[in-house]
């Protein structure tokens, strides 16, 4: 038996999706975060040595937006990540989990140390001296900057180890300071100030007095341009530091599909931020709020829909596929690779989570075997519904509902492992029958038409049950 | 397949990196200061709205819904950040429990981010409006976002519950024998185990009120007879408060299953002991004792029930064959060091120096200056901090060249 857990399925965007929209949200939130506890030290440090109280003015409302802004959907999208990939990929937040405990409870340090410092920080403007709120904002810069220290170590680590090392070793110092963490870090820490700054510019926006407002955007600007510059040639650096798998996707499907976008971004973000750096009496509400929308979506959306996608076909290390099947051995951790098992005995037998009645394939179920394999073993990267935006199965097979096509694809390249970028799903031929008898039939549309007046129980087993 | 043998292979093939009583213990701690949150940001939360809706019956009621309006709001931050703590270490001992009853309710879990944000927005256009002369109807903003979150506590208490009632998961995910991925239902909740921990609101937020009235006691801008108006509402609260708790709490104590025979373990009934020892105390000692003492005692109930709550869970799961003390344990002492030597240097210097600044800032009217012991731990906050990440850079660099060459 393998320790593989029930799944759950979102028709068409997946749970890959729903994991991507909570998680983009909360990198523009906490981002943004990290980036201004260091404008306010910056602009407080200014504040204080050329005598500028009227600067904290700024300081405060900006840090009022950002207890709405970060600390509401910044921290519970936090939690929010958590909770989605856990019912998304519950063998993959365990790998995690199991080995980054000690990283992540010391992050639950600094998360705690943060939230009381962003309260204190905002709150005590004006009611506590000013060296002393000096040292307090750059405590709170440099305890938000180590939770993207710590965390960066764990996703990169997502990516890859890089090495031999980890797998040999099973020590976390091994999988934190991967090959690709340094990389990826400065990504992260270059474009926490390019965010910092276009949300600084929304809240400068709305500053009455000329003279405060010019003096604060020639500082945030200009930091917001250096961030951007380190940030992109950090890029450059990390792609360096990619697996093979990551390198084909990337050149195969990410570059054709995103490159325009992020580069007309890239663009339109330095023009920006020179344009209110040279003019900052044009800068308005009207301008600030949807250049913030652009560069949030457009910009963050395909950067992290581009790590999810380069990871394929694992989730964690590179020893755990996105189906939740250990992928290879890790003697470490003694740790050991489930493929083969499955190819010998089929996930019907090994999967504890298999209705009994399912656990053999019949002329009867083989539809319904078909759909629920289907989902175990393709659904964390693939919808299933033809058209579906998450690398539709059915589109990728071109609709065709000629099933012993598709099993040739199952038991060929999928069988071997030689498409790179995915995972090798090896299983027993009534298993690979049931699942190409499945997509047959949802390319050849019989499945659709048959249940279309019902939603709540599989497809499958209502057509099986009103055929007997 | 015997659910007993699949919860055993199911936990994580990575092992634990260190003893499993380590991580119950913390898992135990840090739930008791989630907990504490939870329940006095419910309990503020409600008052705030009971005193925003009495504010013409007498003087004091708009300052009390204002203050329990803030005391709620920064309450929500802070049961979240403390609520990671015990999650993390639950997901490294009960694992295959805490992932199984997740997924099988997934969409509830998902769910719950998105109404917890909403009820939090709700909670925030509550507290910019509640000032003098508010209009009514913005407590509608803050009636909504009790709801969500008595809803979210909802959806936590059912996913802890189920995760503890392994032999109904496959008759949840396939009903009849047909799957169903959708975890579109909350599939068990025990209403007796819900109720009582969401009661426990009303005498957190009476100990609170104690608290609060000694704490303001050295401020003398506040309107006379304010202080006088709120220790009596915390004493009554208080008092009642844990009354009722106990019942519920007796009533919990009748609704586990008879063979787990839990109502003859002593661990349960000290947590009744508890609660009736604090009714004892604020009934009769509210105006003696210090409100900080008060509120030790209420942080007393809530570690007993802490403890109760995992007896309950080990009980549970024992029927299963289930138990963490057999895992599997790769320790790490690195990691390990780097959490504890965090939360003693971080935690303690940085977190210690904010809570100073802010509990004494708090106490004085006007610009609080710091003394000497304040502004050296504002140095030294700083100073940790530096170090920290240093070493942190140093030490990774150091294994990422070695593991370069080695590998």
């Amino acid at each position: 038996m393998l320790g593989m857990y029930p799944t759950f399925y979102v028709p068409y965007i997946g749970s890959a999706w729903v994991m991507g929209i909570i998680g983009v949200i909360h990198v523009v939130a906490s981002h943004t975060s990290v980036g201004a506890a260091f404008l306010f030290a910056v602009l407080e440090t200014k504040a204080y040595r050329d005598d500028q109280p009227e600067i904290m003015g700024f300081i405060k409302r900006y840090g009022v937006f950002l207890l709405v802004f970060s600390y509401i959907i910044g921290s519970i999208t936090g939690p929010g990540i958590w909770y989605a990939i856990t019912v998304a990929s519950p063998r993959g937040v365990s790998g995690l989990i199991h080995n980054f405990v000690w990283v992540w409870a010391a992050e639950w340090v600094y998360f705690t140390v943060e939230v009381i410092g962003v309260y204190a920080l905002v709150y005590l403007i004006g009611k506590v001296d000013r060296l002393t709120h000096l040292k307090l904002t750059w405590s709170f810069a440099l305890a938000s900057w180590a939770t993207m220290l710590l965390i960066v170590g764990i996703l990169s680590f997502m990516m890859w180890p890089g090495n031999e090392g980890w797998y040999l070793t099973g020590s976390t110092n091994d999988a934190f300071y991967n090959i690709n963490f340094f990389a990826h870090l400065g990504v992260r820490t270059g474009s926490m100030f390019v965010m910092a700054a276009v949300v600084g510019f929304m809240v400068a926006a709305g500053i009455k007095d000329e003279d405060l407002k010019r003096g604060v955007i020639r500082v945030i600007a200009p930091i917001g341009l250096l961030g951007g510059l380190f940030s992109v040639m950090m890029f450059l650096y990390y792609l360096q530091t990619l697996p093979t798998n990551a390198k084909v996707m990337l050149q195969a499907y990410l570059i054709p599909a995103y490159a325009n976008t992020m580069i007309g971004i890239f663009v339109a973000t330095t023009a920006y931020l020179v344009f209110v750096w040279w003019k900052p009496h044009r800068l308005k509400l009207y301008i600030a709020v949807p250049m913030f929308l652009a560069i949030a979506v457009l910009g963050v959306w395909p950067e992290e829909r581009m790590r999810e996608s380069m990871r394929k076909p694992y989730v964690a290390g590179q020893y755990i596929y996105s189906n939740q099947v250990i992928a290879r051995d890790v003697p470490g951790k003694s740790i050991r690779g489930e493929v083969d098992l499955i190819a010998e005995k089929g996930l019907l037998k090994l999967h504890p989570f298999i209705p009994d009645r399912l656990r053999e394939v019949t002329d009867d179920n083989r539809l319904e075997v078909g759909e629920l394999l289907a989902k175990i073993a393709c659904a964390n990267c693939h919808a299933l519904e033809p058209g579906a935006p998450l690398r539709s199965i059915p589109d990728k097979l071109y609709g065709s509902p000629d099933k012993d096509m598709i099993a040739a694809f199952l038991r060929g390249p999928l069988k071997h492992g030689a498409a790179p970028y995915m995972p090798r799903i090896d299983l027993p031929d009534q298993e690979v029958d049931a699942i190409a008898a499945y997509l047959a039939s949802v390319n050849a549309g019989t499945l659709e038409k048959s249940a279309a007046s019902h939603t709540s129980a599989p497809i499958t087993a209502l057509i099986e049950r009103e055929g007997k | 397949m015997d659910i007993g043998t699949v919860m055993n292979v199911m936990r994580d093939p990575a092992g634990i990196p260190a003893h499993p009583e380590l991580f119950r213990i913390l898992m135990i701690v840090t739930w008791v200061f989630h907990i504490a949150f939870v329940t006095l940001t419910l309990g503020a939360a409600s008052l705030a709205i009971y005193a925003f809706w009495r504010r013409d019956t007498g003087p004091y009621w708009t300052r009390l819904s204002i203050a329990m309006t803030k005391v709620a709001k920064v309450g929500v931050s802070l049961l979240i950040v403390l609520g990671v703590a015990p999650l993390l270490f639950t997901q490294v001992i009960y694992d295959p429990q805490w992932y199984a009853s997740n997924v099988l309710s997934a969409g509830w879990a998902i769910g719950f981010i998105f109404t917890l944000i909403i009820a939090y927005c709700l909670w925030f256009a509550f507290y910019f409006s509640n000032k003098e002369g508010a209009k009514r109807h913005i407590g509608i903003f803050a009636v909504i976002a009790l709801l969500l979150f008595l809803l979210d506590g909802l959806i936590m208490h059912a996913l802890s519950y189920q995760a503890l009632l392994p032999g109904q998961w496959m008759d949840w995910y396939a009903p009849d024998g047909v799957v169903d991925t959708r975890g579109a239902y909350l599939h068990a909740i025990q209403w007796p185990r819900y109720f009582f921990i969401i009661s426990l609101s009303v005498p957190a937020i009476g100990l609170y009120l104690l608290a609060y009235d000694d704490y303001l006691k050295s401020r003398p801008d506040l309107p006379e007879g304010y202080l006088g108006f709120v220790r009596p509402l915390g004493r009554k609260l208080g008092a009642s408060g844990s009354l009722f708790a106990l019942i519920l709490f007796v009533w919990w104590q009748f609704d586990n299953p008879s063979d787990s025979n839990l109502i003859v373990q002593p661990g349960g009934w000290a947590v009744g002991a508890a609660l009736l020892v604090l009714w004892f105390e604020v009934t009769f000692f509210a105006d003696k004792l210090h409100g900080y003492l008060l509120l030790c005692g209420g942080l007393v109930v809530l570690l007993l029930l802490a403890i109760w709550r995992e007896v309950v869970r080990a009980t549970y799961l024992s029927a299963y064959g289930y138990s963490i003390v057999d895992q599997k344990i790769n320790a790490d002492w690195p990691s390990l060091a780097l959490f504890f030597l965090t939360l003693a240097g971080v935690g303690g210097l940085v977190g210690g120096f904010y809570l100073s600044l802010l509990y004494r800032a708090g106490r004085v009217q006007g610009v609080y200056q710091a003394d000497r012991s304040i502004a050296a731990m504002g140095t030294g906050a700083v100073a940790v901090l530096a170090v920290w990440i240093a070493v942190f850079f140093l030490y990774g660099i150091a294994i990422f060249i070695e593991n370069t060459f080695a590998y």
